[in-house]
């Protein structure tokens, strides 16, 4: 067995790339060739995801890296995608080893267009071979390609007919590629047009030895104003200026345009060979035809397309629940557990507050991010969601978005941060960054458990007409309020800030495809895990932090204050440790936490911050609750639960209803009277409504901007927008109601 | 001659090219809207707007703005 020739970088470590259109079903193949040994990254600087898995042939010693490379249509890039991909296939990506080889999925349904990529891709002059995938789908519709006529065709290039979503052909073209690396091998044959390479060969000459492949040149010739010009005019002299000019007039003269000298060499090879290599062509309508008849019938198709929401809103919701109702016992008994086994002091506090709680808080909502990102992952397998983009663009782009804007916004009723995260598939910068920019903005599941108590609590409860109430009706207010401020920011931001006229919309529609569950529950698994880490590691910081706010300073008189107390209690039983004393105790120790609260430094900071929130109705300690909620929504309630000397885990309880329904202002113009009524229930739920209050979302938007410009201008205005709009709530409803 | 965007779904047309180069016509046309490949005008979306067409085995589908940048021939 003749040994490998391993590559320059690392002696036993080969890079393959894997390259192909989108919908070709590379991933498919990716992870059949690597299965769970992969890693996703991002490519440095950027937010266009690097997927590194690893893989063995047979009985060789190297590790094969397999890199997943974005998917592309052309090596000329329309996309930040496209644009990564060119270069990772260059070589060209700092820190990033170039490829040794390189595997071009084709889908045989599709084959001219995949040929197209091919050729681009033949120039930079690696070895490569194909894998030509979907062959069962070329058998169901009756068409036959003449595999070894192809081969023939491209010069010789291997070509590995494969079916990636049942994993046949995996085995053989994991040989192929070893052999490949073996022999070296690359073809020859002439797919520009002469005067094309004319001009890339006195382009050559003139840098001399730049180490740029002819792919390269090509990309400086053709693709006028982009980077790979900006960069071969950097280096080069004033004569280079002028011979690509040159160039350039030459072949426009003879082509027409410039674009054509490339794209007509290319269609028209690319028609050729297909037309060598198909044997029989298909007839009649496929069974994505058939289907799309009712996904996209003018009528049935959007009704379609509310169901399905529906269905995906509900099962968010209700499959979610029970899984998190364990988690979240879960979590509790591990607090109370390690409570118990700890001292009284900061670090049990630290401990069983700040990090059990923090990360439990994160952990909670795990359940209904791995539905979503199920559910995301089903629809884009199955090749549905280009036609949910196609029956909502024009309705989305009256609000200044865009059809692509729509996953990413659905999957914000969540969570904000995987739906952020979504907005990767919208190629224009301007309207990606404004879908991220209101994204937050969807009411996301972390608002329900403020609202469910809030209006539980204050709203009185009203039958409307027929299964309508008053609940139910506020409740959907509230969606709709956060959908009305986004497309009213949306529009803003379209003509002022983020004008832009490019967006585009073009877009394949794949066919239909059962959607394989390896491949689902992979990219779930990689996305739930980086949801963990992302958004764990930030809340679990902030909330440290809040918690120390909440915890110091502690004051010792406080704590004397009470041990005195307790003391005092015990003496009153003769027996100890019956029921009775033990909740009367734990009565005390939460009015002791309540008191030292009151007096921590976010206490002090609630207190001297709420004359700015009297005009909201709130008094200090709904603006302290409110303030140490901004890490975490929800922790709104568990802070209030504390304060009102509940403890804090008394999420949801009626225990905490009916506190509040009792508390009266201690001092100030409303001394006596009660602190919550409907208004006020309506000003806070407002406010969280339209406040970004969650730091893991702040994070992610640094994150895919690439600045931290957007993100606080998001964390100001939706806090400016919620202030408000709560301020004015409050005004208008107390009036109302008195 | 007319322009993709004032086709009507059912009618079948050839591409004969486009007015101006842009990276937008560069992409029709590497989506497989190159001179001489046969569509088929398939349907609107519900606003009318987007439109999809078939050109051999792929299906595209495009804004009307894109679509007035191809030039077409109608089949009688």
């Amino acid at each position: 067995m003749a040994e490998i020739v391993a590559s320059d970088k690392k002696k036993g470590v080969i890079n393959v790339a894997i390259c192909g259109n989108p919908n070709s079903g590379k991933t498919t193949i990716f992870n059949a060739v690597t299965g769970l040994r992969q890693r996703v990254a991002n490519y440095p600087g950027v937010t266009v995801e690097k997927t590194v898995g690893q893989f063995r042939i047979g009985h060789h010693q190297e590790t094969f890296n397999l890199i997943d490379i974005p998917g592309a249509y052309s090596l000329s890039a329309f996309s930040p995608d496209e644009y990564i991909a060119a270069q990772a296939l260059f070589g060209d990506i700092g820190g990033e080893a170039a490829p040794d080889a390189i595997v071009c999925v084709i889908d045989a349904t599709q084959l001219e267009r995949g040929l197209y990529l091919l050729f681009q891709t033949l120039q930079i002059g690696k070895p490569t071979l194909v894998a030509l995938n979907m062959m069962d789908l070329l058998e169901r519709r009756g068409i036959k390609i003449d595999v070894i006529e192809l081969s023939r065709q491209l010069g010789g290039l291997t070509v590995i007919p494969v079916i990636g979503s049942k994993g046949k052909g995996i085995a053989e073209l994991k040989h192929a590629v070893a052999h490949l690396i073996e022999q070296q091998a690359s073809v020859n044959f002439d797919i520009y047009h002469p005067a094309t390479l004319a001009v890339i060969s006195r382009l050559e000459q003139m840098s001399g030895r730049s180490g740029r492949s002819r792919a390269e040149f090509l990309r400086v010739l053709f693709d006028t104003g982009g980077p790979a010009e900006k960069s071969y005019l950097g280096k080069a002299a004033k004569q280079a200026q002028g011979e690509l000019a040159a160039g350039r007039a030459e072949l426009i003269e003879q082509f027409g345009s410039l674009t054509a000298a490339e794209t007509a060499s290319l269609t028209q090879t690319a028609a050729v060979i297909a037309a060598a290599s198909v044997r029989t062509s298909a007839t009649g309508q496929t069974r994505s035809e058939r289907i799309d008849r009712y996904l996209l019938h003018p009528v049935l198709g959007p009704v379609i397309l509310a169901a399905l929401m529906v269905i995906i809103f509900q099962s968010i919701f209700a499959w979610a629940e029970p899984a998190m109702n364990l988690i979240d016992h879960l979590f509790m008994h591990i607090g109370s557990w390690t409570g118990a086994l700890l001292p009284e002091g900061p670090v049990r506090s630290l401990l069983v507050d700040g990090v059990i709680g923090g990360v439990g808080s994160v952990l909670v909502f795990l359940p209904q991010i791995i539905i979503l990102f199920l559910f995301i992952a089903l629809l884009e397998d199955s090749g549905y969601m280009p036609r949910m983009a196609f029956l909502v663009d024009r309705a989305f782009r009256w609000c200044g978005l865009s059809g692509k804007s729509f996953i990413p916004l659905l999957s914000s009723f969540a969570c904000a941060v995987p739906g952020i995260m979504a907005t990767r598939t919208i190629e224009d910068r301007k309207l990606r960054f404004i879908t991220i920019i209101v994204a937050p903005l969807m009411t996301c599941s972390a608002r329900l458990p403020v609202y469910t108590i809030m209006i539980a609590a204050f709203i009185p409860h009203q039958s409307l007409f027929g299964p309508l109430n008053t609940h139910g009706v506020l409740l959907g207010a509230l969606y709709l309020l956060g959908l009305a401020v986004a497309v009213v920011v949306s529009l803003i931001l379209k003509k002022t800030l983020l004008k832009t006229q490019r967006g585009t919309f073009m877009m394949e529609m794949p066919s239909y495809k059962v959607p394989t569950a390896r491949s689902v529950l992979i990219r779930v698994y990689n996305r739930a895990r980086h949801f963990v880490s992302r958004a764990g590691t930030v809340i679990l910081a902030i909330t440290i932090i809040i918690w120390a706010l909440s915890y110091y300073p502690r004051s010792e008189s406080i704590t004397r204050d009470y041990q005195a107390r307790t003391a005092v209690l015990r003496l009153e039983y003769a027996e100890q440790g019956t029921d009775a004393q033990r909740v009367r105790e734990q009565e005390l120790a939460n009015e002791m936490a309540g008191a030292q609260l009151r007096n921590s430094y976010l206490g002090r900071i609630g207190h001297a911050v709420d004359p700015v929130f009297a005009p909201l109705g709130w008094d200090w300690k709904i603006t302290m609750a409110t303030l140490a909620s901004f890490p975490a929504r929800e922790v709104i309630i568990a802070t209030l639960g504390t304060i009102y000397n509940l403890g804090s885990d008394s999420q949801g309880s009626s225990s905490l209803v009916e506190k509040m329904r009792q508390a009266r202002w201690e001092e100030g113009p409303r001394a006596g009277q009660l602190v919550f009524n409907p208004a006020v229930a309506l000003s806070i739920m407002v406010f969280f409504a339209l406040c970004c209050q969650c730091g893991a979302t702040v994070v992610t938007i640094r994150q895919e901007t690439g600045s931290w410009k957007y993100a606080a201008g998001v964390f100001v205005y939706m806090t400016l927008t919620a202030y408000v709009g709560a301020m004015l709530t409050y005004q208008l409803f107390s009036r109302l109601w008195s | 001659m007319t322009y993709l965007s004032k086709m009507t779904p059912g009618q079948s047309g050839r591409v004969l090219g486009y007015a101006s180069d842009s990276p937008i016509t560069r992409r029709l046309t590497e989506l497989g809207l190159a001179p001489g490949r046969q569509i088929v005008y398939l349907r609107n979306a519900p606003l009318r707007d987007p439109l999809e067409i078939q050109v051999g085995s792929t299906f595209l589908s495009l804004r009307r703005a894109e679509a007035s940048l191809v030039a077409v021939e109608i089949d009688d």
